[in-house]
């Protein structure tokens, strides 16, 4: 019996006056793996940004559960405690904050909503040693300012290594492979992949077929127009690669 | 006029004729001096200021400082409380306090700083230190100074006047404060130093003033490759003001004025700084960092200027500000007057809002609101902050940035 981790439920929202997602439902289990593809402006990022509490956009109907708790209303910071985490299609930079201690600070808030202890500063440095081996991650960039300067491949392989430390139950991947080649493609794909297990689920976003090649989705649903209008297994995804969208969404204009 | 309402008994001797009489012929400034546009001083004229000069701080722990080393000289209302001070002798210096000085001693430095408020404290002065550094001394110990207003409406006048001599170097920490629920009191002070050849002097100044006035006019004159740092964290006041002017006359010299100023409620900070290269061959940093909140209004006013023949200079001047809500202001005026033409100098400005995409990124690994605003604060004044080397320090201004 396949335990429910995340259930959307009808769910519309919108940002200023435009409505942006007009009902999606989806469900998904432990241990599944969930590609979300579409067209520009179908509303992907939208979706991973209201999964994970971004209070720009304004829900107007439906709700999110998340392990059987309605999170709809809940902060960012309460559902990433909870095991939900995002990793961003751009990742923000900030200046003068280290990795290191950024990291750490999100542990630490963590464990004090558990009501746990501190990490000893041993076992954090132990653990970044064995996590950031996971993706590759220069040593030196541990201790850079989050994100400054990084590359666009180190940006995301940044991502992969919060979301190791962090240990979610349910990863969100928004376009995780733009502006990677394809060596830190496999990587940062290999990395996720090594992540999986049959106590957490990932969605993966993605524009292109291209990533579902190395991180293989146990089923497809494609989003336009702010609603999920088709689902399928991995083949899904690679009839897409071959026809384009067009052939759903009845957009003839290309 | 605030000197027409002064009564002073304990006027202490300084050149105080002299002074006196270029004060009465400088006019009280206003906004229309271009020195004064963005700060009011309406109030501070009106104000009865009156000279008291009794005790009410009853230990040093009661001010929260950080751990101090070296010597601690505490001034309250403008004279040294003894009680509160301590005082041993250190190899090389020569300290002495204005008010046990004779007679027929004269000031170690002639500040060439004047203006109404610089005046005014050499004509009224209430006590002044004097601190020679003698030639090749590293002094290890810090220099702890700290100058408290406890009195309501008290015109405070102090100064601190120091010689560095060739090759030596020391390390100064300012602390000006107003005790406990005390308003309206004014310290009106003057810095001058002289760093000599190959010297060198770290300023570290913290002002904290709720509800009271501070001025504080510093005149520094670095001799040939000496190296002057100036790190200033103006937390309240309802006007702070430091006015800095750094003359660099000789050749391989550093100068480097940091600052973090954060005026929130009904407070006004206002820092204003020239930099004159007179000699070829120096570099010259500058760069402050202000964070407004509430009413709080924050002013930047820095001028480095490049004299001619002041040849392959290379001047830095930035101030980044971050403005918390609507209701905050901050004026920021970064100016450079070249007159070199083998230069490298470049200036620049920003203001902005925290970024709510940041924030959120923040909170979405975990952070709460608050606590990614507080990470966002320290991104954006590590860089000043750490100019200050003592982890002690460092955590005390973090501290009483945060908490702000």
């Amino acid at each position: 019996m396949k335990e429910l981790l995340v259930e959307i439920k009808d769910l519309e929202c919108k940002i200023g006056d435009q409505e942006i997602l007009k009902g999606v439902n989806l469900k998904v289990n432990k241990g599944e793996v969930h590609a979300i593809m579409g067209p520009n402006g179908s509303g992907k990022s939208t979706l991973s940004s209201v999964l994970a509490g971004n209070d720009n956009y304004e829900i107007t109907e439906g709700s999110i559960s998340f392990l059987g708790e309605d999170i709809t209303e809940m902060s960012p910071e309460e559902r990433s405690w909870k095991g939900m985490f995002l990793a961003f299609q751009y990742p923000i930079e900030i200046p003068g904050v280290s990795n290191i201690n950024f990291l750490r600070t999100a542990l630490n808030e963590r464990n004090k909503f558990f009501g746990d202890d501190p990490i000893p500063a041993k076992d954090f440095l132990k653990m970044v040693a064995e996590k950031s081996g996971l993706v590759g991650l220069d040593n030196r960039l541990k201790n850079r300012s989050v994100n400054e300067g990084f590359s666009g491949g180190e940006k995301k392989r940044n991502e992969i290594f919060q979301m190791a430390m962090l240990n979610p139950k349910l990863s969100i991947l928004d376009e995780t492979d733009s502006g990677l080649d394809i060596d830190a493609l496999k990587t940062v794909a290999n990395g996720v992949n090594k992540l999986k297990s049959a106590e957490n689920a990932t969605i993966v976003i993605t524009h292109y077929q291209r990533l579902l090649d190395y991180i293989v989705p146990d089923f497809v649903h494609v989003l336009n127009d702010g609603k999920i209008i088709k689902s399928g297994d991995k083949n899904l995804a690679l009839e897409l690669e071959k026809k384009g969208y067009d052939w759903l969404t009845g957009n003839t204009t290309k | 006029m605030i000197t027409d309402k002064l009564i002073y008994s304990s006027l202490v001797r300084g050149d105080s004729n002299t002074s006196l009489d270029l004060l009465r012929k400088t006019p009280f400034p206003s906004r229309k001096d271009e020195q004064w546009k963005y700060s009011p001083l309406k109030k501070l004229k009106k104000l009865p200021f009156i000279n008291n000069s009794g005790f009410s701080v009853k230990s040093i722990s009661t001010l929260n400082l950080p751990k101090m080393n070296g010597l601690i000289l505490v001034l309250e209302n403008g004279r040294v409380n003894a009680n509160l001070s301590e005082f041993h002798k250190i190899n090389g210096i020569k300290l002495s306090f204005l008010s046990s000085s004779k007679e027929n001693d004269n000031p170690i430095i002639n500040s060439k700083k004047e203006n109404y408020f610089s005046l005014l404290n050499s004509s009224y002065l209430s006590e002044g230190i004097s601190i020679e550094v003698g030639s090749g001394f590293r002094v290890q110990e810090n220099i702890n100074i700290i100058n408290i207003v406890s009195s309501n409406d008290s015109l405070i006048n102090t100064k601190l006047d120091l010689i560095l001599s060739e090759n030596s170097s020391i390390h100064i920490r300012q602390y000006f404060l107003a005790h406990g629920k005390t308003t309206n009191g004014f310290i009106n002070h003057n810095n001058n130093f002289i760093v000599q050849n190959n010297a060198a002097l770290v300023l570290d100044k913290f002002q904290d003033l709720k509800n009271n006035f501070h001025i504080s006019n510093d005149f520094i004159e670095q001799e040939e490759s000496s190296k002057f740092i100036s790190n200033t964290f103006s937390m309240s006041g309802l006007l702070t003001r430091n006015d800095i002017l750094n003359n660099v006359n000789g050749e391989q010299c550093h100068s480097e004025l940091n600052g973090i100023f954060t005026p929130f409620k009904n407070d006004h900070i206002d820092n204003h700084t020239t930099i004159n290269h007179y000699f070829p061959n120096c570099k010259s940093y500058e760069n402050y960092k202000g964070i407004m909140k509430e009413n709080g209004v924050g002013v930047f006013n820095g001028k480095v200027i490049v004299h001619e023949n002041a040849q392959k200079i290379e001047a830095f001047q930035q101030n980044n500000n971050i403005l918390l809500n609507d209701e905050a202001s901050i004026y920021s005026k970064p100016e450079l007057e070249i007159y070199a033409d083998d230069v490298k100098c470049s200036h620049g400005s920003t203001t902005g809002q925290f970024d709510q995409e940041s924030i959120f990124y923040l909170r979405a690994r975990g952070l709460t609101l608050k606590k990614a605003k507080e990470l966002m604060i320290l991104g954006f004044i590590n860089e000043v902050i750490q100019k200050s080397e003592n982890s002690d320090y460092i955590d005390f201004i973090l501290e009483r940035v945060l908490e702000n």
